[in-house]
């Protein structure tokens, strides 16, 4: 996920903003943030649950981006006014203790992602090269260090997002698979457990597609990244409005990438267990362009994602503890985030290196993150109401209302999480 | 400190708050702080109110969570007089390069990050 405050990149250019430019600014962090929203966890569950359950998830996803929208605008804000980003707030408020165990669950998931994350870069080059995916790992590993290592914020934030934007070659694709729309839309708006699914098989389901639509990294990422960008309240309509359009844009992505798999895979009662057969619509529909394309869309958004986990795994054990961090200093200015950062990454390509399945890996990190949701959320909604940090900026009414129905719904999502694992078999 | 006698909670306001240089470089989290030493026994009226004399942070951290206290010795402190400002974080007078509690920032920056090569360069 990305899509902060891309607007000042065309500021940067002129030294002064005219309309115009503007405009394009607005366009760019816009297009980045849909780019962006879409990463490994996002695919391989569209995927799987448009393959067994076809269209009747929905109405998760346009939850989950919702969510999403709310939270990541509310820790935006935070960020902006206060300066302090997410775990700094979840350490002064939750005392060492409990923002201890906290950080050990998010730093934990965080890590399961990036594992996640590295393996999918590593699958869609096998996909690109016919070169088996253990190979690349240490490739993907090493490229990921290199960039968080030397690339400025704002370069690998729009340049992952741009490219990420090839993923509407699922949308394209499934125009020319000619569907039955009305069978689509059936599913979509009247959605029911379909025959031969157990009813807990679905609600798993239900919450691992709201853990990969609101993954905790996205809220640390974007909270960090407007400290890294220097945001202030001046900044924060354009955010709004990255967030609002952008954000809603992935998710008819997400939509998009399960129709797909619900017209292609369900019929031909193919489930989803590796890359190939997430990106197997696109290639029948659309044939050898369109598999190039999507090959390069998953790079994007897997290698992007792969960054910000990274990169989160720093953010969020250096504000924990108080040392130094960000990008926009140099490595040795911030030594321990840097350091930080490479261990993790060695961690996950060690991981993988065992030979366990990315696939498997990214099925259980979006599970456990709905579990982490509340960890990262409730804290983050406390401060945003605290005049303390706020000032006059603190939630409307109306907002805290909308937040607080969702932190209800987090709550559930994350309580029914690991009986719903239990109860079914992790979805088998 | 706070010049007109403001009021602040030390635990809601200061424990747990990060804490930044002159420069605003990140130092450490306040993870506890020192008082002045409160007298044993009776305490005769009039006696001055105990005062905070430093914040402490590093391995402090643990022992505020499991109960103890490290030996004196062992404490990384940042003199209270040092502290400028208090707000969202607390602002330091001072370069934090100076301080023991950014030992191991300096360890790691001088063993392995400034080794490598671009690590003291501006991300491009």
């Amino acid at each position: 996920m990305s899509g902060k405050g891309s607007g000042s990149l065309a500021d940067q250019a002129t030294g002064k903003s005219s309309a115009n430019l503007s405009i394009l600014g607005v366009a760019l962090g816009i297009l980045t943030a849909i780019g962006g929203f879409v990463d490994i966890g996002d695919l391989v569950t569209n995927a799987v649950v448009g393959s067994r359950f076809g269209l009747s998830l929905v109405w998760v996803t346009v939850l989950g981006v919702v969510g999403i929208c709310i939270f990541a605008q509310i820790s935006g804000r935070v960020a902006a006014v206060s300066g302090r980003a997410t775990f700094e707030i979840i350490r002064e408020r939750l005392g060492p203790r409990a923002s201890l165990l906290n950080l050990l669950a998010s730093f934990f998931i965080n890590l399961m992602t990036l594992t996640a994350e590295v393996g999918g870069v590593a699958l869609a080059l096998q996909l690109a090269s016919s070169v088996h995916y253990l190979a690349w790992v240490p490739v993907a590993g090493f490229a990921v260090w290199l960039v968080v290592w030397r690339v400025k914020f704002k370069i690998l934030e729009n340049v992952t997002g741009l490219l990420g934007l090839t993923l509407i070659v699922f949308a394209v694709c499934l125009f020319l698979l000619n569907p039955d729309w009305n069978h689509l839309f059936n599913q979509a708006t009247r959605p029911a457990v379909p025959e031969g699914e157990a009813p807990a098989t679905y609600w798993y389901y239900a919450v691992a597609l709201f853990g990969a639509a609101m993954t905790p990294y996205e809220v640390f990422f974007f909270s960090s990244g407007a400290v890294e960008e220097k945001w202030t309240v001046k900044d924060l309509s354009q955010s709004r409005l990255n967030v609002l359009v952008g954000f809603p844009l992935g998710g008819f992505l997400s939509v998009a990438i399960a129709a797909c798999a619900a017209v292609v895979l369900l019929p031909a009662g193919i489930g989803v267990t590796s890359l190939s057969q997430v990106v197997l619509p696109v290639a029948e529909a659309g044939g050898k362009l369109a598999l190039a394309f999507v090959i390069v869309g998953v790079l994007a958004a897997t290698f992007g994602a792969a960054l910000e986990t990274t990169l989160s795994s720093g953010y969020t054990l250096s504000q924990f503890f108080g040392w130094s961090w960000g990008k926009f200093r140099r490595p040795v200015r911030a030594a321990r985030f840097h350091l930080v950062m490479i261990l993790c990454l060695l961690v996950g390509m060690g991981v993988l290196a065992t030979g366990v399945d990315p696939i498997k890996v990214t099925e259980y990190s979006v599970v456990f993150s709905a579990v982490a949701l509340p960890l990262t959320y409730i804290p983050i909604l406390i401060v945003a109401n605290d005049p303390d940090y706020m000032g006059r900026h603190v939630n409307g009414r109306l907002l805290n209302f909308t937040a607080l129905v969702f932190m209800v719904i987090i709550l559930l999502a994350a309580l029914a999480a690991i009986p719903l694992m239990l109860l079914s078999g992790a979805g088998a | 400190m706070t010049s007109a006698g403001k009021m602040f909670d030390a635990v809601m306001h200061l424990l747990d708050r990060q804490v930044l240089d002159v420069d605003k470089m990140p130092v450490t989290v306040v993870d506890d702080v020192e008082l002045s030493d409160i007298p044993s026994g009776r305490i005769p009226p009039g006696t001055p109110a105990p005062v905070i004399t430093n914040l402490l942070a590093g391995s402090v951290l643990g022992t505020r969570m499991f109960g103890g206290r490290p030996p004196s010795s062992r404490l990384n402190r940042i003199r209270w007089r040092h502290v400028a400002e208090l707000g969202t974080a607390l602002r330091l007078n001072i370069r934090g390069d100076q301080l023991d509690v950014l030992w191991t920032e300096r360890w790691v920056r001088n063993r392995i990050i400034g080794r490598i090569p671009g690590g003291r360069h501006d991300p491009e």
